[in-house]
Formats: C-alpha cells, sequence, structure tokens
C-alpha cells in the first residue's frame, strides 16, 4: 500500500511540473502585448516598456519559468500584474469558498445519487423510469439556468435566500448555509443525475454477478447482500464518475460563483485570464492541479480499500 | 469491517468538508447589513471589481477611482459638474508658460496611521506615483520634478504644458497616501490614507465585500456622510440586478438590457448620465493599409452611411445619444452644431465614393473584439448598402490593444471615453495617442493642438477648434454616446451623477429623507 501511494505521489509531482511548463508557455505564447494591456490605452510608449522590464518580459521564456519554478517550490507565487498583491494571498481567501462548494455538493451528490441509484437498480418499474428521465432532464438543463431560476424565485422573488453572496468573516454557520444554499442545489440538480445512472447500472451488473446468487442461496438476506456486496461492487464506478464530477466542478463551478458572486477561485480564475494576469493564471492551474491529484490518489485509495485486486494492478 | 472501512471513508469525506467550512468562517466579525436612512447609517454599493492593490500608485479612473476615494483624498477636489475645488489642497497656480504649478496645502490633515499630511508627503506620492508605472502613470508622464518650498507649499516642475494636470490631481495621481506607508508591503492589502472612511479589514473578504467605517477627527465632515460604507464587488451585470432587487445593495451600475428590470422594480436612475461612447476610429488616414481611407471623402462616405439612430434603438435600446462628434458635451470643446454633420445619407455616401474613385466600394478589414459583435454585426451591414465590404477579423481581449497601437488595424470600433479636451486629444488625436498609431497629422492641426496645450485658461475653448477640424476631415466615424445605467433606492440614498465619471464619486451619496 504504501509504495503504491509513493508511486502515485511520484506520478503526481511529474504531471504536475508537466502542466505548469506547459501552461506558462501557452500563456506567454502572446507575451509582449500584457505590458500594454496592463497599461490600458493612455500610457506612452515609455511606460510600456518600463512595465515589460519591470516585469522581466525582456527575458526569454525558460528562464522566466525558471524564475517562476523556483519561486513555487519556496512558496512565493509572485505578484498579481494589475495591482501588486501577492497571489498567495489573493488564492487563500478564495480556495477555501470554492473547495466548500464543491465538497459539499459532491458529498450531497454522492448521498442522493446512491440513494436514487440504488433504488432506481433495486425496484425498476416507475422509479428507475423517473431516474432515467431525470438524466436526460439534467443533462439538458444548464447548471446555470437552474441556477438563475433558482435565484429569480427563491432569492429575488421569495426573499428566502440571500440573492448574491453574504459570506464573511464569522459570518456564522448560519449565513454559509444561506450563500451556498442556492448554488448548491443547483450543481446538486443538475450533477445528482448522472452519477445516479452510472450507480443504477453498476448495482444492476453486480445483482446479476455468480456470487451474488450463491450468497442469495445461502440465504443471506437481500438487505445485508445489497450493503455489504453489491453496493462494494458497485463503489468503484459510482467513486469515479464522482472523482470526474469533481475535477469538473473546479472549473465548471465558475459560472456559479459569478451568478451568485461567490468570491471563489472561479472569477479570480476567469478575470485573471481574460486580463492575462500570467502569475495568478498560473496559482490557479497549481492549485487546481494540486488538489485534482489528490482527490485521484484518494479515490486510488478507496478503490484499493474497497477492491484488493486494484493495489496489486 | 469492510463495513467499517466504507463508513470511515465516508466519515473523512465528511470531515474534510466540516474543516472546509469551519475553516472559513473562522477568524473574523460580524457582516455588515446593507441600508439605513437619515443621517449616518450604512452605504452598500454594488460595484464592479475592488482595487487589486491600494497603492495610490495603482489607482485607475472611474470605477477604479471610487473604492479609492473612500480611503484616501486628493490633492483637488472634482466636484459632481467637474469644476475643482480645494480639497488637500487649498489654491494652487501656474507660472506665466504654464510649466509649473504651486500648490498651497491643508495643515491640519493627518494620516489614519498618524502621520502628518505636509509638503514632504505630496512630493512621496508624485514621485511614487511616477515609479509605481500604474494604470493611469500617463497622468504625470509630463512631471520632470517636484520642490518642497516649504512644509505647506509645493511647486510642480513641468516638462511642458499639461492642461489636464489639474483634472490629474483630482483623479488618481492626487490621491495622498501616508508617507509612511506608501513603498510598504501593508499598504497593498490596506489603504492608508487621509480619507473619510478606514477599511475594516477584520469584516472585509476580498473578491467579495469591503467594510469601511467613518475616520474620527476627519477634517472634512461634509464629506463624510455616512457611519459605514460596504463595497460589494460583482462582476456579473446579473448578480448585480439580483443584489439591488432582493435588497443586498443600495445602488449600483446596470446595462441597457437589465434596465427594463430594474425600472419595473421601482430603482431610480440617474438620467443623462454619459461617459463613453461607441464608433469607428478611421486610424489609416495615409492609407498604408486601405488606401481608399486617404481620401476624406471616403470617410465622409462611412459616416454618411451610418443610420446612427436605428443604431442606437437597436442595439442600445434607446438608452443613448447618436452623435458625430468625439468630444462629450460636458468638455467645454463640444459644438452642439456638429451633431448632425453627416445625417444618415446612404446617396450621398455612394456618390462621395463613386468621386472619390471607388465606385464599387472597397475592402476594410476591422478587428473584431469580444463584446463588440453584435454592434460590428449592424455596422458591417449598413456599411455594405452603400458597398464598402467590412472584413472582420476576430481578436483577443488581451492583444488588441498592443495590436492596435503597433498599427495593425486600418480602423476599429470600440468603446472609447469621452474625457476633458486634452486628455482626449492625447488619447484619440495627437501624434502620442493610441488611437493615431499611425501618428497621422497635418501642420494645421498641429497649430490647433499646440494652441489648447499653451492656452491655459482657454484651452477647452482651443480645443472646439480641434474638434471642429478632425469632424469635418472625418478623422472617426463616431455613432452614439451610452447611457450610464446607473440605479439606486431613491428611498435610501440619493446620488448624483458625476461627470465623465464612471461611476459617481463617492462623495455624491447622500442618506435619502
Amino acid at each position: 500500500m504504501i509504495s503504491f501511494i509513493i508511486r502515485r505521489l511520484i506520478s503526481g509531482v511529474i504531471l504536475l511540473v508537466v502542466i505548469c511548463a506547459l501552461a506558462y508557455s501557452l500563456l506567454f505564447f502572446n507575451g509582449s502585448s500584457i505590458a500594454r494591456n496592463i497599461l490600458g490605452d493612455q500610457a506612452t510608449p515609455e511606460q510600456v516598456a518600463l512595465k515589460e522590464q519591470q516585469l522581466g518580459l525582456d527575458q526569454p521564456l525558460p528562464v522566466r519559468f525558471f524564475h517562476w519554478a523556483t519561486g513555487a517550490l519556496t512558496g512565493d507565487l509572485g505578484r498579481s500584474w494589475f495591482g501588486t498583491l501577492t497571489v498567495s494571498d489573493a488564492l487563500v481567501t478564495r480556495v477555501p469558498v470554492t473547495l466548500t462548494l464543491v465538497i459539499v455538493s459532491i458529498v450531497l451528490v454522492a448521498v442522493f445519487a446512491t440513494i436514487l441509484g440504488t433504488a432506481a437498480a433495486i425496484k425498476r418499474g416507475w422509479v428507475d423510469r423517473l431516474v432515467q428521465v431525470g438524466a436526460i432532464v439534467g443533462d439538458a438543463i444548464p447548471g446555470f439556468v437552474l441556477a438563475i431560476a433558482l435565484v429569480t424565485i427563491f432569492a429575488v422573488q421569495l426573499k428566502l435566500f440571500p440573492a448574491v453572496s453574504s459570506i464573511s468573516p464569522g459570518a456564522g454557520i448560519d449565513a454559509w448555509v444561506a450563500s451556498l444554499t442556492l448554488p448548491v442545489v443547483a450543481i446538486v440538480l443538475n450533477y445528482v443525475t448522472a452519477s445516479a445512472q452510472q450507480i443504477r447500472s453498476a448495482v444492476i451488473v453486480q445483482r446479476e454477478r455468480d456470487f451474488v446468487r450463491t450468497l442469495r442461496s445461502r440465504g443471506l438476506g437481500e438487505r445485508e447482500i445489497l450493503l455489504k456486496h453489491v453496493l462494494r461492487g458497485a463503489a468503484p464506478a459510482g467513486l469515479t464518475v464522482l472523482s470526474l464530477q469533481f475535477v469538473g466542478l473546479l472549473g465548471g463551478a465558475v459560472i456559479i460563483e459569478r451568478i451568485f458572486a461567490i468570491p471563489g477561485i472561479g472569477q479570480l480564475a476567469v478575470d485573471a485570464t481574460v486580463n492575462g494576469d500570467i502569475p495568478i493564471v498560473m496559482g490557479v492551474v497549481l492549485y487546481t492541479v494540486v488538489i485534482v491529484i489528490i482527490v485521484n490518489l484518494l479515490v486510488d485509495l478507496a478503490n484499493g480499500w474497497l477492491n484488493p485486486k486494484v493495489r496489486t494492478s | 469491517m469492510k463495513f467499517t472501512a466504507r463508513v470511515s471513508a465516508l466519515a473523512a469525506l465528511g470531515v474534510t468538508a466540516a474543516v472546509a467550512v469551519v475553516g472559513c468562517s473562522a477568524g473574523g466579525s460580524t457582516p455588515a447589513s446593507s441600508g439605513g436612512s437619515g443621517h449616518g447609517g450604512t452605504l452598500t454599493l454594488g460595484i464592479i471589481a475592488e482595487p487589486t492593490s491600494w497603492d495610490p500608485s495603482q489607482a485607475h479612473v472611474g470605477h477604479g477611482l471610487q473604492p479609492f476615494q473612500v480611503t484616501y483624498d486628493s490633492l483637488l477636489l472634482r466636484e459632481p459638474d467637474g469644476t475643482l475645488t480645494p480639497m488637500l489642497a487649498t489654491s494652487w497656480q501656474y507660472n506665466d508658460d504654464n510649466t509649473a504649478l504651486t500648490l498651497d496645502l491643508r495643515d491640519d490633515v493627518t494620516f489614519s496611521d498618524g502621520a502628518a499630511f505636509d509638503a514632504e508627503a505630496v512630493k512621496a506620492n508624485l514621485e511614487n506615483f511616477k515609479s509605481g508605472n500604474g494604470r493611469q502613470a500617463s497622468q504625470l508622464a509630463a512631471l520632470e520634478s517636484v520642490d518642497v518650498v516649504d512644509d505647506d507649499t509645493v511647486t510642480l516642475n513641468l516638462s511642458q504644458p499639461d492642461p489636464a494636470l489639474e483634472f490629474y490631481l483630482s483623479q488618481a495621481a492626487g490621491l495622498m497616501g501616508s508617507p509612511a506607508s506608501i513603498g510598504t508591503e501593508s499598504i497593498i492589502s490596506t489603504p492608508v490614507g487621509s480619507g473619510p472612511y478606514v477599511m475594516d479589514t477584520a469584516s472585509s473578504v476580498p473578491g467579495s465585500q469591503l467594510v469601511f467605517t467613518a475616520r474620527e477627527g476627519y477634517w472634512n465632515p461634509d464629506l463624510q456622510k455616512y457611519d459605514k460604507i460596504v463595497l460589494k464587488s460583482f462582476q456579473e451585470t446579473t448578480a448585480r440586478l439580483n443584489a439591488i432587487l432582493s435588497g443586498q445593495v443600495d445602488a449600483t451600475i446596470l446595462d441597457a438590457p437589465t434596465a427594463a428590470q430594474a425600472k419595473s422594480a421601482n430603482l431610480a436612475q440617474i438620467e443623462d448620465y454619459r461617459v463613453d461612447w461607441q464608433g469607428l476610429v478611421l486610424m489609416d488616414r495615409d492609407g498604408s493599409i486601405v488606401p481608399a481611407l486617404a481620401d476624406k471623402r471616403v470617410r465622409q462616405a462611412i459616416n454618411y452611411a451610418l443610420d446612427r439612430d436605428t443604431l442606437l434603438e437597436s442595439i442600445l435600446l434607446g438608452y443613448g445619444k447618436s452623435t458625430d462628434q468625439v468630444f462629450g458635451p460636458d468638455s467645454g470643446a463640444y459644438v452642439d452644431d456638429l451633431d448632425g454633420t453627416y445625417d444618415y445619407d446612404p446617396a450621398k455616401a455612394k456618390k462621395l465614393l463613386a468621386d472619390a474613385g471607388y465606385p464599387d466600394g472597397f475592402d476594410l478589414p476591422l478587428p473584431a473584439i469580444p463584446g463588440f459583435e453584435t454592434p460590428l454585426a449592424a455596422l458591417t451591414q449598413q456599411l455594405a448598402d452603400v458597398g464598402i465590404r467590412v472584413q472582420s477579423e476576430p481578436v483577443s481581449t488581451s492583444t488588441f490593444l498592443a495590436d492596435l497601437a503597433a498599427g495593425k488595424f486600418p480602423a476599429v470600433y470600440f468603446n472609447y471615453f469621452q474625457g476633458e479636451p486634452w486628455v482626449a486629444i492625447n488619447q484619440l488625436i495627437s501624434t502620442n495617442a493610441l488611437y493615431n498609431p499611425f501618428k497621422t497629422t497635418t501642420p494645421e492641426l498641429q497649430q490647433l493642438i499646440d494652441a489648447v496645450q499653451t492656452g491655459g485658461a482657454e484651452s477647452s475653448e482651443l480645443a472646439k477648434k480641434v474638434n471642429e477640424y478632425v469632424t469635418d476631415e472625418a478623422w472617426f466615424a463616431p455613432v452614439y454616446r451610452i447611457d450610464q445605467i446607473y440605479v439606486y433606492k431613491s428611498d435610501v440614498v440619493s446620488v448624483e451623477k458625476q461627470i465623465q465619471s464612471a461611476v459617481p464619486a463617492i462623495y455624491n451619496y447622500t442618506p435619502a429623507g
């Protein structure tokens, strides 16, 4: 198990370096125009030249990447080019907000998807059809449409929840709950059906396998078979789709964050990308890749736990 | 046993989520509530973006200036109608050839960290602004040196006259930070000015809301109308609309498509508030990319081909005013009679094109800037009607200004600020202007521009001649001036517009009733 984790960590680090180097080169593809973009339409050519020098844009790309990477190793991700805020300061308040939104959503998706998927697989009939139809509808309605509908009804008209984030320091758990309810509901409604569909299929496959028939013939209760054996066998499929959804949400939460004005990492990333604020973009890339690597590691560990065969393969 | 494993896995996930939630909410005080009427109370504004640095050298105009006004005083105060009145400087005087500006300063002002405001502080700030090379660094491009005459007198020496300098001293360049604080790390995240409010960092969330409390003993209580100011930043117009509809902010800026919703919700809107104009800048007047543009008749034909009122109705839903000139009505360089110079006349456009030797029209490449697709499409149609074939090339937001400066586009459709005459000339017309990348000029025009530069108090009046010249020469094909849709809850706050500023100055808000 230890060597499995170590192997995973090493490949994670390699992945991190490769992605950062690639992202850095791509971002600088049209590097010469950044100084002008920062200073805007009133700046003189002299100021633009000075800005390029200040930002180190007059140095070759590999040198700049080396500086950035050595800084990143010591925890110094540089400063925003559009202000003078450090990248770490910009990220430190935003990463937890996005992670809370994403983790709470995914946990709820996991719970509801398991219940719905299992129910559909076992009961079949109308429950199954409902889940199937729900999957199609859930896929068809974009998350932002749901979000806008929710905010219009429950925030602007009924005033039950804040229309935009009211998260602030020390606001207490109630403000967090109030601010995150509508965004989380929007995400869960949008994501739960796809996972439920996966779990449904996996449960059906498991229930038809020989060992289940053997267990049943030995007189084990349906309930015990389901909880101890079927769900365990179906879990990897569920975990895989959930981890994919988690990674997707790290980027996909952008739209939800913008609609509800949640001060998460998505807004920061979009603004920085549009502006060409490369230190911020690289900071976001770095954090996101690290989180993705950790999530994948956790999912692999969970799968290994549930199914020892995974560990040796 | 296996069941336990699964339970602990789930528990681990749960704990992670809980840690994330607790971790975020720990460490701070209570949030601010919005609303408030009468005197004092809280003003909550929905803004587009908060400053990325509180170092005054990084301050910006319009949207960017407003948050700075909460915590910083400027040397001069710009009244809502644009006149300049004393603030930290009590009086100011140019020398005879307008190359040295001497300011008398208040001697009773301190910064929020206790440091005194004096001539040395002004010198330190102006030098910081120059070396900071921020987004408005061009405001002090003409400043050569600063002389401290005595404790409350300072002289600004210029390399050449700059008729906009006094205006700039009421904007980003005039913001004064504590001399002990500028250049340090802490001022980046926490402003230290002499202004009416101080930031409550414990209650502020970067990227979401900034909270400010009234500063005790502020030297000018007239400018300090609230106990507390909360700035909430929302990038999305929809989020700003939702915020004001649900009562989370008292005033905010919207756009034409959301204006109707605001109106039906009984929100008040500032009237006749126009800060930007849109249209074509016909930059290639020497014809180096598109030879046809070298001919004045062709440029005039483009102007006659535009049905501005239709564009205004269809694109801005009527929220604006069509125009033929680039200087704004508030600038002093505006000439009433110039509007109407190029009333829609496609037949005349065709005739001018034929006279210029282009009876079959010509090809006109235009950059398609993200966000301007709709007006560009409408424009393309109208120009096609007289034979001008627009070829739009998609460009990226992050590169187009640099490409424009490098002279890659013969013309551009964009959104432009309509500022003070000298600001507008240096933005659009002079050989230094970004929107004149081919550096076209004529001796006659240069003479008119020089007259504005050295004109002192007369410079706005003299800029009318520049306006008439470039309008007649059809250097531009303006379409319309755009209404700022600034809405507010009139039962809570009254708001006055600030000319030539995208949002009202922070001093223009007063509790209602």
